[in-house]
C-alpha cells in the first residue's frame, strides 16, 4: 500500500517495497511510506506490529530482507545508522550510565572532534531547549523517567539530524507524565522543524502529537492518514477497530447511490457513509463501523420522520462510569454486546432498568462502510 | 514471636557457615604463608619468623624461570581467550537459540583433565607428523615445528581450557548490559568499535578483567594439561609437583606460593569489591529508569 503526502521535492523518508523476515516469520511485508521534510508522523499499531521493525530499518539498525530506505532522495539501505542523516531516541536504558548528562549530550558531538568549548557551549543550549538546564553534572541514574528521555532527546537533537526517530519514547513514563510529554514534543518538533518519525501503541499519544499517522498491524501499513481523517473516517475495518471505539458490524453490501451505501446487517437494512470504490463491492462482505460516541440510547425507536436515524433494538445490561464518560452495555438482538459511550453519568441517557429494551441508534453519516 | 523469618539465629548460622567453609578453603592456603616465613622451614620442630626465604627467592633460578614461562603462558593464552570468550558471549547475546552456543562453550568442561590432555597430545603428535611431512614435500622447513610440542601447543592447551569459564564470566557481566546502548551510541555516529569500546567495554569491564585474573590463576593451578603438552620447558606447578614427588618443597617455593597467592587474593578481592560496588551503581540505575520519580 502506497502512502505519502509530500509536495514537491524528494521525501525525508522513503521506503520501496521494504521487507524484513527473521526466518520463516515477516515482520515486515513490502510497505511503501513516504514522509515529508518536517512532518511529525506517527507509526501506529499494536505490539507486535512491525512499527519498531520499520523505524529500525529506517534508522538502519537492520538490514531489510527486500526494497529500499531513501532518506532525502538517496539510497541508504546499505549504510549502518552512523552514516545515516537520523538520530534515535528508545523507550529507555539508553543513556550510557558511566557518563553524566553533560557527556551523554555532548557525545556525538565529542565523535565529531568538535572543540570542547563548542561542545560545553551547545550541550548547555540543548539543555535549555529540553528544560533541563544545570543538570549537566548529574549522574544519569539521579534523573526521574521524563528527565532521561529529556537526555536522550536533547543528546539527539545536538547532532542538527534531519530526521529524529522515537521509539516508543513515553512508554515508561507514568500517565500523567506521558501526557505532559506529548504537548512538549509537538512543541519541540515544531520549534527545530525537523521530521520526527514516532512509534507507538497509545492511539491517544499518536493523535496529540501527530501530523499524520500510518497504523501498521501484523507487518503491513494498514491505512495512512491525518489524525482527524484516521479517528473520524477510517479507511480500512482494522483501523476502525483499533483507533478510538467503535462499533462493527458485518453485512453484504446491497446498493451504493449518493454516497450513501446500503448495508444488510442481521436482516435489516442499515445506511451508512460509502467511501471511495464502495460501489465495486456491491454484493460482496463489508463492515460498518460507528463510533461509540455517536451512538445514542432511546426507550423508544426514533421516528421513520427523524430523517438519517439509523437504530437496532437490544436489550440495557449495565453502565460503568468512566469519569469524563459512562460506557453504557446493551445486549443487541443478535445476542452480541456493544457499549454506548455519553458524556457525563446515567443521567445523560436513560436512566434505564437492567433488561428495559432500548433502541441503539446513529446518524448514518456517522457510520462508515470498509471493504476491507 | 519468633519464627524462622524473624530469628536472628537462621541469619547468624548462614555466616558461620559460610565463614567455615571459607575457612576450609583457605586454611590450606595461609598454612602456606605460615611454612614460608619459618626460618627452619616445612616440617621443623622449632618456628622462627622470618623474610629471608621471600629475598632468596629469586636466586631459585628454576622457580623463577618456571614462574617467568608460567607467566608468558598466562599472557598468551589471555590474550587469545579474551577476545575470543567476549566474541562468544556478544554472540550469545544475538541468537535466538542459544542452546547449541552453550553446549559447544561449555563442553571442555565436562571433559576429565586427564583424558582432555592426553587427546590433544594425540592429536598434536599427528598434526606434527603431518606437517613434518608437508614440510619435507614443500620444502618449506619451517612448518615442521609448527606443531612441536612447546608454547604452541600449550597455550592451545590452555585456550580450550579456559574457554569456557572466560564465556561464563563475561557473559554474567553482559547479561546487564542493554544493548539499546550501543545502538544509542552507533545512532550519535558511531561506529561499531566505538561504540563498543567508549559505551560498551567500560561497563563490562569488570567482567573482563575477573575473567583475565581467572585465566591467569588458571595457568598457573593447571597441572595435567600444561605438563603434557608443554615440551621443554618447566611450568610452576610442574616444577612444584616434581619438587614434591622427589626432593621435598624448597622454602623458596613455599614463599613464591605465598606470594602468587598474595598476588592472587588482591586481584580476585579487587576485582569482588569493585563487582559489588558496580552493581550496586547499576542497580540504582535500574531501580532509577523502573521507578521513575515525579519529577520531569
Amino acid at each position: 500500500m502506497m502512502s505519502g503526502a509530500v509536495d514537491g521535492g524528494a521525501p525525508a523518508v522513503e521506503t520501496v517495497g521494504i521487507g524484513k523476515n527473521y526466518g520463516p516469520v515477516q515482520a515486515l511485508k513490502s510497505v511503501d511510506l513516504k514522509i515529508a521534510s518536517g512532518e511529525y508522523f506517527v507509526l501506529l499499531g499494536p505490539s507486535g506490529g512491525g512499527k519498531t521493525t520499520l523505524l529500525r530499518l529506517i534508522g538502519g539498525f537492520i538490514r531489510p530482507t527486500s526494497g529500499k530506505v531513501m532518506l532525502n532522495g538517496q539510497d541508504v539501505s546499505h549504510l549502518p545508522p552512523d552514516k545515516r542523516s537520523t538520530s534515535m531516541v528508545f523507550q529507555s536504558y539508553a543513556l550510557f550510565p558511566h557518563m553524566n548528562v553533560e557527556q551523554n549530550v555532548g557525545y556525538g558531538l565529542k565523535l565529531r572532534k568538535r572543540p570542547r568549548d563548542e561542545i560545553a557551549a551547545e550541550v548547555e543550549a540543548m539543555l535549555e531547549l529540553v528544560g533541563l538546564s544545570g543538570y549537566g553534572e548529574r549522574r544519569t541514574f539521579e534523573l526521574s523517567g521524563g528527565q532521561q528521555q529529556r537526555v536522550q532527546l536533547a543528546r539527539a537533537l545536538i547532532l542538527r539530524s534531519d530526521i529524529l526517530l522515537l521509539d516508543e519514547p513515553l512508554a515508561a513514563l507514568d500517565a500523567q507524565l506521558r501526557k505532559d510529554m506529548c504537548v512538549e514534543l509537538k512543541h519541540l518538533q515544531e520549534k527545530v522543524g525537523i521530521t520526527f518519525i514516532h512509534v507507538t501503541h497509545n492511539q491517544e499519544e499518536a493523535m496529540a502529537v501527530a501530523d499524520r499517522i500510518a497504523v501498521v498491524a501484523s507487518g503491513e501499513l494498514v491505512e495512512t492518514a491525518g489524525v482527524r481523517e484516521i479517528y473520524e473516517r477510517p479507511a480500512r475495518r482494522f483501523t476502525a477497530g483499533f483507533v478510538g471505539e467503535r462499533i462493527i458490524f458485518d453485512g453484504v453490501l446491497r446498493s451504493v447511490s449518493d454516497g450513501v451505501a446500503n448495508v444488510s446487517v442481521d436482516g435489516r437494512m442499515i445506511a451508512a457513509t460509502a467511501g471511495d470504490g464502495a460501489s465495486s463491492a456491491i454484493g460482496k462482505p463489508v463492515s460498518v463501523s460507528v463510533r461509540s460516541e455517536c451512538l445514542k440510547l432511546f426507550g423508544e425507536a426514533p421516528q421513520a420522520s427523524e430523517a438519517g436515524w439509523q437504530h437496532l433494538e437490544g436489550f440495557y445490561v449495565e453502565s460503568t462510569y468512566l469519569g469524563l464518560t459512562t460506557r453504557h452495555t446493551v445486549r443487541l438482538a443478535s445476542g452480541r454486546e456493544i457499549g454506548v459511550r455519553t458524556v457525563g453519568g446515567d443521567e445523560a441517557v436513560g436512566p434505564f432498568a437492567r433488561d428495559a429494551a432500548v433502541h441503539v441508534a446513529w446518524q448514518a453519516h456517522d457510520a462508515m462502510v470498509h471493504t476491507a | 514471636m519468633q519464627d524462622d523469618y524473624t530469628s536472628p539465629w537462621v541469619i547468624r548460622f548462614g555466616w558461620i557457615y559460610l565463614l567455615a567453609i571459607v575457612a576450609a578453603l583457605m586454611v590450606p592456603v595461609f598454612y602456606n604463608f605460615y611454612i614460608s616465613f619459618n626460618e627452619y622451614g616445612f616440617g621443623a620442630a622449632n618456628y622462627k619468623a622470618t623474610f629471608d626465604w621471600y629475598i632468596t627467592v629469586f636466586e631459585d633460578r628454576l622457580l623463577v624461570n618456571a614462574f617467568v614461562w608460567t607467566l608468558g603462558l598466562a599472557v598468551m593464552t589471555v590474550l587469545i581467550v579474551i577476545p575470543m570468550g567476549l566474541s562468544a558471549a556478544k554472540l550469545f547475546k544475538q541468537l535466538t537459540n542459544k542452546v547449541w552456543l552453550v553446549a559447544l562453550m561449555l563442553l571442555p568442561l565436562f571433559v576429565p583433565a586427564d583424558i582432555f590432555a592426553s587427546a590433544l597430545l594425540v592429536f598434536f603428535k599427528n598434526l606434527n607428523g603431518m606437517f613434518t611431512w608437508l614440510s619435507e614435500m614443500t620444502g618449506l622447513g619451517f612448518l615442521s615445528t609448527w606443531f612441536e610440542l612447546g608454547v604452541t601447543t600449550a597455550v592451545i592447551g590452555l585456550v580450550v581450557y579456559t574457554l569456557p569459564y572466560v564465556f561464563i564470566v563475561i557473559l554474567i557481566t553482559m547479561g546487564r548490559y542493554h544493548p539499546e546502548q550501543t545502538e544509542a551510541a552507533r545512532s550519535c555516529g558511531a561506529t561499531a568499535w566505538q561504540a563498543f569500546w567508549q559505551v560498551e567495554f567500560p561497563q563490562i569491564r569488570a567482567g573482563i578483567f575477573s575473567a583475565c585474573a581467572f585465566v591467569v590463576i588458571l595457568t598457573f593451578n593447571e597441572y595435567t594439561r600444561t605438563s603434557m603438552l608443554k615440551g621443554g620447558f618447566d611450568t610452576f606447578t610442574t616444577v612444584l609437583v616434581s619438587q614434591m614427588l622427589n626432593t621435598g618443597m624448597s622454602e623458596q617455593s613455599y614463599a613464591m606460593g605465598g606470594i602468587v597467592s598474595a598476588v592472587a587474593i588482591v586481584i580476585i578481592g579487587s576485582i569482588i569489591i569493585i563487582t559489588l560496588v558496580q552493581q550496586e551503581q547499576m542497580a540504582r540505575r535500574e531501580r532509577a529508569v523502573a521507578e521513575p520519580g515525579s519529577g520531569q
